[in-house]
């Protein structure tokens, strides 16, 4: 194991100037460049003004991090950010929430069934191909422009990803551990428990993490378009009047949201990863 | 030993599935289209197959179907290409070059995972609903796919090969055209099935906002003045453009770079 | 008297879809003694493993009849446990909890399969293993595991599909030791499936080949070598000599 990873270093180097480092000082030296490289175009953002000149119009939609981030914190300070963020939120808990009661089992059902794989694969692939954005307009002559259009929206973003996800975790089980838990006297059930259900959990987290991605997306459009209330509704309102700090605190909300709930299911991942060194599963 | 003729077996397998397959969207529409004979039809909500079938009659001999998807993929294919044209050197100079990878990672992780499609309010506000406003949101989704695809694909090219060439007396403009250039080439493919389906989002994003043509713009005005039938034509052939698109991208994966099978 | 294990006259055609049948076994007959270590060669697909696979329940005959203790086999059951070519291990599962497995499936409560566990990893010499995964394990660790699996539910036969074809010649070699000294304590009857003449010799009471499928029993021989073996058996030239007249048997039956 180590070593193949000393080769695995040694031949890398060959691709750049570098040196063979221990993978620590990597590490380190990859967050330094990381971190000063978004330092310091937040630094040259912050001093543009001071630089140059703008047109009365551009400077309309012109902002600096300082002020954006001053907003941010007015948001929250005053509290005024609660109200639309649980509005969305709540969209987006349904949303997933149907997505995974009815991407799980549907998924399973797939996966064991080869004909009916067969005969729902035309729906998934068009379905997934699609932008479910352009669903909107119809979802929101049928549902209204509440929260059930939203929910709809991150349903059927969220359920592909979970769906393809668990039916190739399914089909993917291994013949010969089905077969191995048979020859102990397993039931139709123990092998789903002991085999097919374990061995699809890896898959169906990774389309958990694709899903909220989705879902949150999901959210953003759907009230961009359709709703009455919601940060997005907040950000395109503040757009529209050229409140341009409010709009990049909505997008820095939604990004740390995205990053924050991605990186948790990521951890679970991990975790699960712990039988098997390799990564899991397809995106 | 069951198996020995198995490439024979699923060509005969994958036929199965696409009769099943065609069977149901059959059935599909036709239940569809059967449902309105029990249960009462209420045009202004709901449609059927026959009446969609009349509402694309309509929108092809006017010419106006073709007219808003002339308009919407301009945008889609300008930005798209300027994707291409500025994800794949930045993603291979990004897998290549260590310490670029190393500085730009973060930063263009930010930018994958924050919906960008929050800024399209103010992209569209400030550059228009135009062509121009399109093609930058079209751009700015789908630039990410191309540099993260190609530069694991960079990462992920063989080293031994890169010394076999070197060893064999092959010089930096060897290695970049007949080692990089060809491993990251499916990488590129890969990433840009992904690309074309956040395109169609920037596009229908951008005509959703305030376009006044467009295959998107018209989704949403046949929705406000209740014209199903002719709503659910242009859906369904935003349907089948992205199909044949992510279908087609695929079918060219695996016609091009039939070793990455299976992989 | 009807012997320990009986199969008469077994016949197993598998048929895929969309294409031509195969028949696997046609009239393949058997007789087993308890506490018999009775080892199948044959060529490649000769139907060795469906074979097994029908003693231990997993496939059915179309047509023969396969008896243990004078009753029909019907399925699984706790009675025969199989140790598989490629090991077949749970890999979201410990040393500890894949041996567990067949316990647990028996409803055996868990204090029990753990004593159970923990004789069967010192006897197979995993200890200080219990809580790897499957992925940490070299291929002969990995078959330890499968045999100490196999012998958690106290199983009157073995059934052993290739077990050590997965492993390098070395390791091989010290697992066929280790089978032996296991097989002493353990006393099972054990049907030993493999491709390797010197490997059926060293281990077995009696060699049967098969013949070239649809398989069939072509030929059985009595391994005349005293227990317990020792390694040097294998240089003695009863060894080769038999080694050679089962090779001779053998080598008509493999189609290249």
């Amino acid at each position: 194991m180590a070593e193949t990873q000393a080769l695995d270093l040694d031949l890398s180097a060959v691709g750049s100037a570098r040196v063979v480092t221990s993978a620590f000082k990597q590490r380190v030296e990859s967050m330094a460049l990381g971190t000063a490289v978004i330092v310091l175009l937040l630094i040259i953002w912050e001093l543009l003004p001071y630089f140059v000149s703008m047109k009365q119009g551009t400077r309309l939609f012109f902002t600096v991090p300082s002020r954006i981030l001053a907003t941010l914190w007015q948001m929250f300070a005053s509290g005024s950010i609660w109200a639309p963020l649980g509005v969305s939120a709540t969209a987006f808990a349904i949303g997933l929430a149907l997505a995974i009661a009815a991407g799980l089992p549907l998924g399973i059902l797939l996966g064991r069934s080869n004909t009916l794989n067969a005969m729902f694969d035309p729906f998934i692939t068009a379905f997934n191909a699609t932008p479910r954005l352009v669903f909107l307009p119809l979802l929101m002559l049928w549902l209204g422009i509440g929260v059930w259009s939203k929910v709809a929206i991150v349903f059927l973003g969220a359920l592909f990803p979970l769906l393809i996800n668990t039916h190739e975790g399914v089909r993917n089980a291994d013949k010969l551990l089905i077969n191995v838990v048979r020859s102990f006297g397993a039931k139709e059930w123990d092998v789903a428990r002991l085999v097919v259900i374990p061995n699809s959990l890896p898959f169906i987290v990774v389309g958990l993490r694709l899903a909220v991605g989705r879902a949150i997306l999901g959210v953003v459009v759907a009230e961009f378009f359709g709703a009455q209330d919601g940060l997005g509704v907040l950000m395109v309102r503040a757009a529209s009047s050229f409140n341009v700090d409010v709009v990049f605190a909505g997008l820095i909300i939604f990004a740390a949201l995205s990053l924050i709930m991605t990186g948790l299911v990521k951890l679970v991942e991990e975790r699960m990863n712990r039988w098997r060194p390799q990564r899991a599963a397809t995106e | 030993m069951a198996a020995q003729d198995l490439p024979h077996a699923s060509f005969i397998e994958r036929y199965r599935n696409a009769v099943l397959g065609g069977l149901a969207v059959l059935l599909f529409f036709v239940a569809w289209q059967a449902l309105f004979l029990i249960v009462p039809f209420n045009p202004l909500f709901i449609t059927k197959p026959s009446l969609i079938a009349t509402g694309y009659v309509d929108l092809l001999e006017s010419g106006d179907l073709l007219h808003d998807l002339a308009v919407s993929a301009v945008p889609f294919f300008l930005g798209l290409f300027a994707a291409v044209i500025v994800g794949v050197p930045l993603g291979i100079v990004m897998g290549w070059r260590v310490r670029i990878g190393y500085a730009l990672d973060p930063l263009m992780t930010v930018f994958y995972a924050s919906p960008l499609v929050a800024l399209a309010p103010l992209l569209v506000i400030f550059f228009g609903v135009g062509t121009a406003g399109k093609t930058i949101i079209v751009f700015s989704l789908a630039v990410f796919p191309f540099i993260f695809n190609v530069s694991s694909g960079v990462r992920a090219v063989d080293r031994l090969l890169v010394n076999v060439v070197r060893s064999l007396g092959g010089r930096e403009r060897d290695i970049y055209l007949k080692i990089l250039f060809p491993s990251v080439l499916p990488y590129i493919v890969a990433g840009a099935r992904i690309a074309v389906g956040r395109a169609l989002i920037g596009v229908l994003v951008g005509e959703f906002f305030a376009a006044s043509e467009g295959i998107g713009h018209a989704i949403s005005r046949f929705g406000d003045i209740f014209a199903i039938d002719r709503m659910f034509a242009c859906i369904l052939t935003v349907m089948v453009i992205a199909v044949v698109l992510t279908e087609g991208i695929r079918w060219a994966e695996r016609a091009a770079f039939p070793w990455r099978v299976g992989r | 008297m009807v012997p320990y294990i009986h199969a008469r006259n077994v016949n197993l055609t598998f048929r895929p879809p969309n294409r031509a049948p195969i028949s696997a076994l046609d009239g393949f007959d058997i007789d087993v003694e308890e506490g018999e270590f009775l080892s199948i060669v044959g060529p490649s697909g000769c139907g060795k493993s469906t074979f097994l696979n029908i003693l231990l329940g997993l496939l059915k005959p179309d047509s023969g009849e396969v008896l243990m203790h004078g009753k029909k086999i019907t399925g699984p059951g706790s009675d025969r446990a199989m140790v598989f070519q490629e090991f077949g291990l749970l890999p979201w599962r410990t040393v500890q909890n894949n041996i567990e497995l067949g316990l647990e499936l028996k409803r055996t409560s868990a204090a029990k399969r753990r004593t159970v566990a923990e004789r069967l990893v010192s006897l197979v010499g995993l200890g200080g293993f219990e809580n790897h995964y499957p992925h940490e394990l070299s291929g002969g660790m990995k078959q330890r595991v499968g045999l100490a699996r196999a012998l958690a539910t106290d199983p009157d036969v073995l059934l052993m599909d290739e077990p050590f074809a997965a492993l390098d010649a070395q390791t091989r070699d010290l697992m066929q030791v280790e089978l032996l000294r296991i097989w002493r304590e353990a006393r099972k009857t054990v049907l030993f499936v493999t491709h390797q003449i010197d490997e059926a010799i060293y281990l077995s009471d009696r060699v049967m080949v098969m013949s070239k499928r649809p398989g069939r029993a072509k030929k059985s021989f009595i391994v005349e070598l005293t227990r317990p073996r020792e390694y040097e058996m294998r240089v003695t030239p009863e060894f080769n000599d038999l080694k050679l007249e089962i090779w001779n048997t053998l080598k008509d039956e493999i189609v290249v």
